[in-house]
């Protein structure tokens, strides 16, 4: 194998821009939700294993040099070895290899789009726990839950049923008779995450910012400490609990419950669901009819915990989303959750009336007020793009009425104005807009996913009832 | 006036009781051979006879939990993935009977659990030996063949610190130490694996 040293000689002196920035970042933006991450030109390079992450590291070294190519030449040496030595660390965290491999393809493709991409790869970060043997396994059971598996459960089933990006997740059965899950972490992995990812961020962020630049910090920080609540299943199964009170047996909604007496900071257990994935469901054919009814309960869920619960549910995946055989729908994943503190909540509260109105005006408002942006800053183009972009994401729910999620030029707009956002480096904003915006995409790609026609605007204004918002002076 | 065997086994075991018990108590490094010999109502003298040092009465300790460990192992387990698996069972079954004395096994470092040492101060092969008897087994068992002196060595040596970084572990509740265990078994396993390719390899003809 060949030593990093010699990889970072050997890439390439060149871009080749065969892939325009928009299209690449609308197939990031697609894979978040539609598909796995396609590897894209990795898989052109032939490339396995921990190879990946160093030609990561590689591409990452070359999108660095390449952003100082008009600085002077000693300030191009030292971006060069900050560079090479984020590549050694990179290098030594092997459970962030999948996630830093992530980084790197994305960022060499959009050499212009740099820092919001930047974080907005970060966004995606997955972590890559090594698979844990039975021994192991029930030796984390025994030092968390103080006792056998075999004991502590009336069945426990030896091999994992799924994987968790921490660790690995089992299906047992309680003696009381409940079939449940235990979503188990690989032991000390939390921390190790905590302190690598503290190092990445620190040797991947110039020390040097301009305003822009310390604005993606505050959302790379903003991020990291997002991900380092992913790693308290407590956190998660506290998250749960207060979900899971939201739904009324009618909804048909479930949120599995928590057994707190087999829960720790390592070890969740919760009731089963059984049901298939999102994806399983979509393959079986299902009518419009089944695929609306599963769009609005995913809507219904989703305005309910942010008006309700002011919680904003992050993780729109596929993955973390089920279909029971009885037509309602399950939720996984606690894990990346945005509780709506009183700015975001002031700020949810001024974005209602642009929902509600569709005026251009309280659009403008409502963005200015986001981006926290000096007034000279907003130029006409500013303006025009970031209301393109909002106008396009508040439109199902102004208009009301049937609207056609499944539309694919619909879908490819939104993608588009984001792209062109990003590459004019519109990038300032409150330091959550990265999740928000993943969330928002997250979201629309799944009721694209399900070719959905629903109305939107009836299902929010049942909900935004619940927020006691004096709405008179709009409504 | 002789003294029966179940007597003297006997004493042994309240000895290390009481020893077990001020360890716990108020430590290992408070805690005198005199206190030890007071607690377990017998002479100064008698207790020398039984073991001339504090450490002495560790290792024993750690001995008779190993023992333990090994007897309660089941060496034929079938349901496991592989030779990592079965030696991780093995290992974490130890560590469970040495909880205890965790703390104080840096002590035995250059004694019993030293890889120079091949027989304890009683009888019978030492710690160290009986141990390595249950590595090869297992390796044999998974289709390792018989297992070289230096694999044996290097073994020894990720054992012993394992349980040096293990008495020092101030994670919660040491679940680093199992990381450590669980990756030290892969790299020694992978090894063993590479290791014996290599001279299959260079036996052909
Ligand atoms: N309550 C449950 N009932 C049924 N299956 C579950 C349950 N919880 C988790 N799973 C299964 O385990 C998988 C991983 O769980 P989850 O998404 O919660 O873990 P994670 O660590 O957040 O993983 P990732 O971050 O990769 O989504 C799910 O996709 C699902 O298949």
């Amino acid at each position: 194998m060949p030593s990093l040293a010699q990889l970072l000689e050997s890439f390439p002196e060149t871009h080749d821009a065969d892939a325009p920035a928009d299209a690449a970042l609308s197939e990031m933006i697609d894979s978040t939700a539609l598909r796995p991450v396609p590897l894209g030109r990795m898989r052109r390079f032939g490339l396995l294993g921990t190879l990946q992450a160093k030609i990561a590291a590689a591409y990452l070294f070359y999108w660095v040099r390449g952003w100082f190519t008009s600085a002077a030449e000693r300030e191009r040496l030292l971006a060069e070895t900050h560079w090479k030595s984020a590549a050694r660390v990179l290098d030594s965290m092997s459970y962030l290899r999948g996630a830093a491999m992530k980084v790197g393809q994305t960022l060499a493709n959009f050499p212009d789009v740099a820092p919001r991409a930047f974080v907005e790869t970060l966004d995606q970060l997955h972590y890559d726990a090594p698979p844990m043997h039975w021994s192991l396994l029930a030796e984390m059971v025994r030092n968390e839950l103080g006792d056998d598996p075999q004991q502590l459960f009336a069945r426990f089933e030896q091999r994992a049923f799924a994987a968790a990006s921490l660790g690995q997740v089992h299906r047992a059965e309680l003696r009381s008779g409940e079939e449940v899950v235990l979503k188990i972490q690989y032991p000390g992995i939390a921390r190790t995450i905590r302190e690598d990812m503290r190092n990445l961020l620190l040797f991947l962020l110039p020390s040097r910012l301009s305003k822009d630049w310390e604005s993606v910090k505050a959302q790379a920080d903003d991020l990291r400490r997002r991900l380092e609540l992913e790693t308290d299943y407590e956190a998660e199964a506290a998250t749960l609990t207060a979900v899971r009170s939201l739904f009324r047996e009618d909804d048909g909604i479930v949120v599995p419950r928590v057994h707190s007496q087999f829960s720790t900071p390592r070890i969740l257990t919760m009731d089963r669901i059984k049901g298939v994935h999102l994806d399983e469901f979509v393959a079986r054919g299902p009518t419009q009819e089944q695929r609306n009814e599963v769009a609005k309960r995913l809507i219904r869920a989703w305005y309910r915990m942010m008006y309700s619960g002011r919680l904003l549910y992050l993780d729109f995946h596929p993955g973390n989303i089920m279909v029971l055989d009885d037509g309602r729908v399950g939720l996984l994943d606690f894990g990346m959750m945005l509780p709506l503190n009183d700015e975001l909540w002031t700020l949810f509260h001024v974005i209602d009336r642009a929902l509600t109105t569709g005026r251009r005006e309280d659009r403008i408002a409502a963005n200015e007020m986001w981006c926290d942006v000096d007034r000279d800053a907003w130029t006409a183009d500013r303006v025009e793009i970031t209301d393109a972009y909002a106008d396009w994401c508040w439109r199902a729910r102004y208009c009301g009425g049937e609207f056609d999620f499944g539309d694919e030029a619909d879908f490819r707009e939104g993608v588009d104005l984001f792209a062109k956002m990003a590459a004019r480096r519109y990038t300032r904003a409150k330091p959550c807009t990265p999740v928000i915006c993943r969330s928002q995409f997250g979201w629309r790609s799944i009721l694209y996913r399900l070719r959905a026609k629903f109305d939107i605007r009836a299902i929010a204004e049942s909900e935004v009832k619940a927020t006691g918002w004096d709405r008179s002076d709009y409504l | 006036m002789r003294v029966s065997a179940e007597t003297k086994q006997a004493t042994r075991d309240r000895i290390l009781r009481s020893a077990q018990r001020l360890f716990a108590d108020q430590g290992y490094d408070a805690t005198t051979t005199r206190d030890i010999a007071r607690t377990a109502n017998i002479a100064a003298g008698t207790l020398f006879n039984y073991f001339p040092t504090k450490d002495a009465i560790v290792a024993s300790w750690a001995r008779q939990a190993l023992d333990d460990a090994t007897e309660a192992f089941d060496l034929e387990a079938s349901d496991v993935s592989g030779l990592e698996e079965d030696l991780f069972s093995f290992v974490a079954l130890g560590l469970r009977k040495l909880k205890l004395m965790r703390k104080h096994l840096p002590a035995l470092l250059e004694t019993s659990l030293s890889p120079l040492v091949t027989h304890d101060a009683g009888d019978g092969p030492s710690l160290r030996v009986a141990q390595l008897e249950v590595v090869a087994k297992l390796a044999a068992k998974h289709g390792h063949g018989e297992i070289s002196t230096v694999a044996l060595q290097m073994y020894w040596s990720l054992y012993a610190g394992l349980l040096t970084f293990w008495s020092q572990d101030e994670s919660r509740k040491q679940e680093d130490t199992l990381a450590l265990l669980d990756q030290s078994l892969n790299m020694f396993v992978g090894w063993l694996r590479n290791n014996g390719a290599a001279r299959s390899a260079t036996n052909q003809p």
